[in-house]
């Protein structure tokens, strides 16, 4: 799965989520699996809205953390690719839709 | 209040009403020995009340392509919530019967602002004690050190929020007691996460601790994207308006003695 620039993320829509003291839950529906997310995930997580790609997303971390560029291009990239592999979050091309 | 378990007027059929969590429902079947077992096993929460929802057991294949709000399938047996009705087919024993209706109510009750939870509930002082874990945690264990007649079950409790108040229902859906729990409900004091230990001891739980305690323990059964929502709003509710701990208890009485009143 690619996190580069030119793909936007977005949370898959078939999950369930909410939000308590800066963690997030999410369920998973079809495999009833419970997944969290800490303060950063949390946040990302409220920032993916298809239409914004990973360096995009890590300039918000950089706006709102003690956090360096790279590092934040580094993490974020780390957990879309893990969000990714947990079908929690899927890529929208720059065209539109959802890819497969 | 109890109902005559009566014979409908639709042939052989025979029906009776319970009510479970203060959600009314009608049983009907044909089969006499299941109707038998079932009469028998929710004797203590038969209720008439006005408008029960009705649930037809093995009546038929349902017309093909009818619209179904919500279908499950277990080991045989089809619960299906059609527009006309709810139905539960291929149920062959009080086992299946029993497995659908939980099923049905942990869905149903998303209405209510409810849900289905692995706990025991103990009633104490006019509050419910809810204690929660997987099989193995001490729920049996907990119910039978507690006095008789205070537990509204050893297995599964259902909570509704009512008029901004969390209450705990009795359910019969029983667990190591082998008997039906109490058809009754007292407001919620605490739900404790048990921990079986050397000393007793509780420990208070920030809300999103208290949500990860209870999510692995509620019963659902929908894949739907929509009913989880619904669900999970419900359960993070309940963790921020109901307290919770952690009991670390050892196997006697005198956990109840560091319980929060």
């Amino acid at each position: 799965m690619s996190t580069s620039a030119a793909v936007f993320w977005q949370k898959n829509p078939a999950l369930a989520w909410r939000e308590i003291d800066d963690e997030t839950v999410i369920i998973s529906p079809n495999d009833s699996v419970m997944h969290e997310l800490n303060d950063t995930g949390s946040f990302l997580w409220k920032n993916i809205d298809g239409k914004k790609s990973a360096a995009e997303l890590a300039e918000l971390l950089v706006e709102n953390y003690e956090v360096t560029p790279d590092m934040a291009l580094s993490d974020t990239q780390a957990l879309l690719e893990e969000m990714s592999s947990r079908k929690l979050v899927v890529t929208v091309p720059a065209t539109g839709g959802v890819s497969p | 209040m109890n109902a005559p378990l009566a014979n409908s007027g639709r042939g052989s059929w025979q029906q009776f009403e319970l009510s479970i969590g203060c959600v009314p429902l009608r049983l009907q079947m044909s089969d006499a020995q299941l109707f038998g077992a079932a009469s028998a096993r929710y004797a203590a929460f038969t209720d008439a009340a006005a408008q029960p929802i009705a649930i037809a057991l093995n009546d038929g294949a349902p017309a093909e392509g009818a619209p179904v709000d919500f279908r499950y399938e277990f080991e045989g047996a089809v619960l299906r919530a059609l527009s006309s009705g709810i139905r539960f087919d291929g149920v062959k024993n009080q086992y299946a019967l029993d497995s659908l209706l939980r099923v049905f109510l942990s869905w149903k009750l998303l209405e209510h602002q409810g849900f289905l939870l692995h706990a025991a509930t103990v009633t104490r002082h006019g509050k419910a004690y809810l204690f929660t874990g997987k099989s193995g945690a001490g729920k049996s264990t907990v119910a039978t050190l507690s006095p008789e007649g205070s537990v509204l079950t050893d297995e599964i409790s259902l909570l509704r929020r009512e008029e901004g108040v969390w209450r705990a229902y009795g359910t019969p859906f029983w667990g190591e007691f082998k008997a039906a729990g109490s058809n009754s409900s007292a407001p919620v004091a605490g739900i404790f996460r048990l921990l079986q230990a050397a000393e007793n001891r509780v420990e208070a739980l920030r809300p999103m601790a208290i949500l990860r305690a209870l999510l692995p323990n509620v019963l659902f059964f929908s894949a739907d994207a929509q009913a989880n929502r619904q669900l999970l709003e419900i359960v993070s509710q309940a963790s921020t308006e109901i307290a919770g701990y952690t009991l670390s208890f050892r196997k006697n009485r005198t956990f109840w003695e560091v319980l929060p009143t």
